[in-house]
């Protein structure tokens, strides 16, 4: 049995891949436009074997396909069919979602040099951004986690009131024992789960729009890179506990109001994971040379959202500082003129 | 290209403001050509030749500015006349003023034989020195005056005479917002912290919050207490800000009826 899908067009043969802008499988030999919901996913139709697959063959040249051992889809790189592994994307690696692309690549082009030209301390040789030597659309594995928290939480508050009695200054403080009992629910806490993908990078490009979460079918994939998980939903679920620790470190705080000062003696928090769905997320992945440094930016393939550092103009910073600190002097200056004082 | 540039204009703007602003007034030296009047009277010999030359220059160049006579009175009081009543009188006797006899001015007194000293404003210089403001000025001569180096006591009374007149009346001239020094901390320090943000956030920054993922529904607090234990009491006593040395005398009316401002202490 092939693991090997490939998207041949019905009308001309040639291989069909995923448009972004139409949202379809499109053939760019003949302009045929299928509609994948509607369609039958060839992955579903194969009889799969669970034995370990050493090579893969593309169904159209014959070529062995060279992929590192996460890619799930990927292109021949001979006759750069569209390929789709199909037993990295069944079984436990089998996403339940995926949210297809919107932006295209020459859209995400146009996006990302939009967004060097807006960049108020990049240097000016960056801004033009003519020094792309890649752009890559990747369908990045995440987990989306449901979880729920049961808080306790023990605090000591103060309640301050000063005033004046006389030739006194009077100062009350009211001593309040706290206790609260909170519950929340997080739904779909994204969490990537490639390796590869820096977290920080990933975290930045949220939110990604969930009513744009399709049920997962391989044709999305064609023409695109793809990834499967490199750490299960287990493995990830401490680093998901660490991204809402902050969260309900504010929640609990929003809970506990009106006090001066709110000191906390303990802070009990059980998270359990109610649910976790793997699903495929859009990432256009942009590498950029500049002055013989390589930089990464990534790119939401819904939102267009653009993330990354890019090198900083250290005049660029000098001159918005001097700017800033002028303006910020003249206005000081107002303000005490206003108020009474000479203009020296 | 025009972005730089533009931002180099708004640095070499700033670095003009500062410098103008530091150097006050240097543009106004017209002044230059009218007489110079006689405003020390150093009767009690507390001034080199050099000094009151010095001194008298600076009271003719910054009271011409605030059009209002800047005059210092010593005396070693043989008749032992009260300080507040020795500079009343000499204001009288020799109707000092800027506009006119009677006029703007204001007068230091210095009472050699009690160590004492008055200030006294009249008429501009009545509200735009009062009470509180000749307070101020005495309060900080006050220590030259004891180490007896009159000559740096004197140019701190002039020169503080010029500066809180440049105030409106009724605001502290000490306020920190008045202050060429804070004005400047301030400004760089807001572009510091301006600038350093927006380096932070030059690689894209979180945009979702807990409430981004939260369940509303589900979510909230299923129990709650706010228990009072006690309350605790602390008692300070308000300092009184009564003068270094003595009390303030106040202002008061001459035996000539002109009205004045005024601060009285010893040194
Ligand atoms: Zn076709
Ligand atoms: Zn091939």
């Amino acid at each position: 049995m092939e693991a090997v899908i490939e998207y041949k067009c019905p009308n001309c043969g040639s291989g069909m891949v995923f448009d972004a802008a139409a949202g379809t499988l499109s053939c760019p030999g003949c302009g045929r436009q299928d509609n994948i919901e509607q369609m039958m996913d060839p992955l579903k139709s194969q009889t799969f074997t669970e034995q370990d697959v050493k090579e893969y063959h593309c169904t159209s040249c014959g070529a062995v396909i060279v992929t590192e051992p996460e890619t799930s889809a990927t292109s021949c790189s001979f006759c750069g069919s569209a390929v789709v592994l199909s037993d990295r994307l069944s079984g436990q690696f089998a996403p339940v979602m995926v949210i297809p692309f919107t932006i295209a690549k020459e859209a995400a082009m146009k996006a990302f040099k939009k967004w060097c030209r807006n960049g108020l301390l990049t240097p000016r040789g960056f801004m033009s951004a003519d020094r792309v030597t890649g752009i890559t659309g990747i369908y990045v594995p995440f987990w989306l986690y449901d979880l729920h928290n049961d808080i306790e939480v023990q605090a000591q508050g103060t309640k301050v009131r000063i005033y004046t009695q006389g030739d006194y200054r009077i100062t009350e403080t009211q001593h309040y024992s706290i206790y609260r009992k909170i519950q929340v629910d997080y739904v779909r806490l994204p969490l990537d789960a490639s390796e590869k993908m820096n977290d920080a990078l990933m975290d930045k490009l949220e939110p990604f729009p969930y009513d744009q979460l399709k049920a997962f079918k391989t044709p999305y994939l064609a023409g695109y890179l793809a990834e499967k998980y490199s750490y299960d939903d287990e493995q990830l679920f401490p680093r998901a506990k660490e991204k809402t620790s902050a969260y309900v470190d504010a929640f609990i705080s929003s809970t506990v109001s009106g006090y001066t000062n709110v000191s906390y003696i303990d802070k009990q928090v059980d998270t359990t994971m109610k649910r976790a769905d793997y699903v495929l997320l859009p990432v256009w992945m942009v590498r950029y040379n500049f002055n013989r440094a390589e930089y990464t930016f990534a790119m939401n393939g819904q939102t267009g959202k653009v993330v990354g550092k890019p090198p900083i103009s250290k005049a660029k910073v000098a001159a918005w500082f001097a700017g800033i600190s002028a303006v910020s002097f003249v206005a000081l200056k107002i303000v005490s003129w206003t108020m009474g004082g000479g203009f020296l | 290209m025009r972005r730089p540039f533009t931002l180099l204009a708004a640095l070499l703007m700033f670095v003009v403001c500062a410098a103008a602003l530091a150097i006050p007034g240097h543009s106004e030296a017209a002044e230059a050509g009218s007489e110079t009047k006689n405003l020390i009277y150093d009767k009690a010999n507390l001034l080199t030749q050099q000094e009151w030359d010095e001194l008298n220059a600076l009271a003719n160049r910054y009271g011409a500015k605030r059009e209002t006579d800047i005059i210092i009175l010593t005396s070693t009081n043989a008749e032992n006349q009260d300080v507040q009543l020795k500079t009343e009188n000499f204001y009288d006797d020799q109707a000092p003023g800027y506009d006119k006899p009677h006029g703007n001015a204001v007068i230091l007194t210095m009472d050699m034989r009690n160590r004492e000293v008055y200030l006294a404003g009249f008429g501009k210089a009545e509200t735009a020195l009062d009470d509180s403001r000749l307070d101020k000025i005495r309060s900080k001569m006050t220590p030259d005056l004891t180490r007896a180096e009159y000559a740096k006591a004197f140019e701190r009374y002039i020169t503080l005479s010029y500066t809180y007149m440049g105030y409106k009346p009724g605001v502290n001239p000490d306020n920190i917002l008045f202050a060429l020094w804070f004005q400047l901390g301030a400004a760089l320090i807001i572009g510091g912290i301006i600038v350093t943000v927006m380096v932070y956030r030059s690689g894209g920054r979180v945009t979702v919050s807990g409430a981004t993922y939260e369940n509303r529904g589900t979510s909230g607090v299923l129990e709650h207490a706010d228990q009072y234990i006690r309350t605790t009491v602390t008692k300070t006593k308000i300092p009184k800000n009564n003068g270094s040395g003595s009390r303030g005398g106040g202002g008061g009316t001459t035996g000539g009826g002109s009205s004045h401002s005024g601060s009285r202490g010893s040194f």
